[in-house]
């Protein structure tokens, strides 16, 4: 079970879904995906396409006072 | 994978591969004359019989296609030819319309650089070429018009009827781009009087890298590229024979039955995003489209995320949103109908193909309408 982190800070829609996308096809099952951002509409995205690709979202943290989010996903 | 990008590309029909295997495997040799050897002889004949298909669609007469790599060398040997045949001997003027492939758009642009004038055609809130506009445009030294059969993103078919008989009546040669069109439409040489007529396998389930070119018999056309004499002396390079037997054997598949099928998915669809999602505008015109294509915009959403979250969902489609595209710029089609970008950001294109069933077609617009709630409830672009 390997830690992969997506860093897409400052990044806007739709890159960050991309590398997303990108990491959940690369990354095995039971790999957890840290994915770290800004884009508020990334935020609420990224779990949606979690949840079509059948992928457990653990954890949704915001950060920085709110200008940061972090998201934690089981592959 | 659910694919509706058939516009973009075909998946290849198992019965067009086994027509094209012999000549990889058995009959190899270039196309030769009948002094030459026997497999070469045989290459030959493949190759004509193949062509002899094309000609039968279109109630052309021998020796009237050639082969190409596919409709963008097509359309480029089309426009460059004859433009290059007739600027000493006519004028340099040429005509299109707005809302043509790149192959025919680009290849105006690049004439333009050369010293030609062209004269880019309004079409009207559906993608109808202005006829009036038309017949206005042409002048005597106008050399060629071409105008698309239907339109690769929003299915708009024109009349070419109409089209045609202008220009018989300006006395310009006419070109059509018939690459979305072509078998899935009636288009008769012998009843229209069009001069040029691009046409290419990868959008019926045949091989992609050949296409065709129908040019009427005494139609003035210099060669586009420099080479051998293959095609009549029109097309320099070894011939694909493989190909050509392949795009032959993909017109002979298609049949009445199937394109009433596709065209039964495309209403499914436009009635169904139409009627059970809101906020939804159908691009081109409802009853003069491509039997298989279906090009909607849903609002306040953005084509880009649309098309990623439909493949995480299993399913294969396309936008005309800047993103997208390799140009990156918003779709010129969805502009020249008069949209505005959020228009073309918006719109996503469902296509067809012989590998579609109804339930795929009942599947996507399940999907649509989840994702377009979804993600006008986040959407920056989303009415509040």
């Amino acid at each position: 079970m390997a830690e992969m982190e997506i860093d897409v800070r400052g990044q806007t829609c739709p890159t960050p879904l991309v590398k997303c996308r990108k990491a959940f096809k690369t990354a095995s099952p039971g790999d957890i995906l840290i994915v770290k951002g800004t884009h508020q509409a990334s935020k609420k995205e990224i779990p949606m396409a979690c949840e079509a690709m059948g992928l457990m979202v653990l954890e949704i943290e915001d950060k920085e006072g709110g200008e940061e989010w972090e998201i934690k996903i089981l592959r | 994978m659910i694919y509706l990008d058939n516009a973009a590309c075909t998946r290849l029909d198992e019965r067009v591969l086994e027509a094209m295997k012999p000549y990889f495997f058995d009959t190899y040799a270039v196309a030769t004359s009948e002094f030459g050897y026997s497999m070469g002889i045989e290459s030959k004949e493949g190759l004509e019989r193949a062509r002899e298909g094309i000609i039968s669609k279109l109630e052309a007469g021998s020796g009237e296609v050639i082969f190409t790599s596919g409709d963008t060398e097509s359309s480029n040997t089309a426009l460059k030819g004859v433009a290059w045949a007739l600027k000493e001997k006519k004028g340099k003027h040429i005509i299109v319309s707005k809302i043509e492939d790149f192959s025919v758009l680009n290849t105006a642009k690049a004439l333009q650089k050369q010293g030609f004038d062209v004269t880019f055609l309004d079409v009207d809130a559906e993608g109808f070429a202005d006829l009036e506009g038309l017949r206005k445009a042409i002048t005597k030294e106008t050399v060629l018009v071409s105008i698309q059969h239907g339109n690769q993103e929003i299915g708009t078919v024109q009349d070419l009827k109409a089209i045609s008989e202008i220009c018989e009546e300006k006395d310009v040669l006419l070109h059509t781009d018939a690459t979305h069109s072509f078998t899935r439409l009636p288009l008769s040489v012998k009843e229209l009087p069009i001069d040029l007529i691009t046409m290419s396998a990868h959008t019926i389930h045949g091989p992609r890298g050949i296409g065709a070119l129908y040019i009427r018999k005494d139609t003035p056309i210099n060669k586009f590229m420099d080479g051998g004499f293959q095609e009549f002396n029109l097309r320099a390079g070894v011939e694909n024979i493989p190909g050509a037997v392949g795009f032959e054997k993909a017109v002979e598949l298609v049949t009445e039955e199937e394109t009433r099928q596709l065209k039964a998915m495309r209403d499914r669809v436009i009635e169904k995003s139409l009627s059970e999602i809101s906020d939804v505008t159908l691009n081109g015109s409802r009853e003069k489209r491509l039997p298989q294509n279906a090009n909607l915009t849903f609002h306040y959403v953005e084509g880009e995320s649309v098309t990623l979250h439909m493949d995480m969902r299993g399913f294969a489609v396309s936008t005309g949103s800047a993103c997208f595209s390799r140009s990156l710029e918003a779709s010129h089609v969805i502009r020249g109908i008069g949209g505005e970008h959020e228009r073309a950001h918006g719109s996503v294109r469902f296509t067809f193909g012989r590998y579609n069933r109804m339930e795929d077609a009942d599947a996507a617009i399940a999907a649509m309408s989840d994702i377009v709630a979804r993600l006008r409830e986040i959407s920056p672009l989303s009415r509040k």
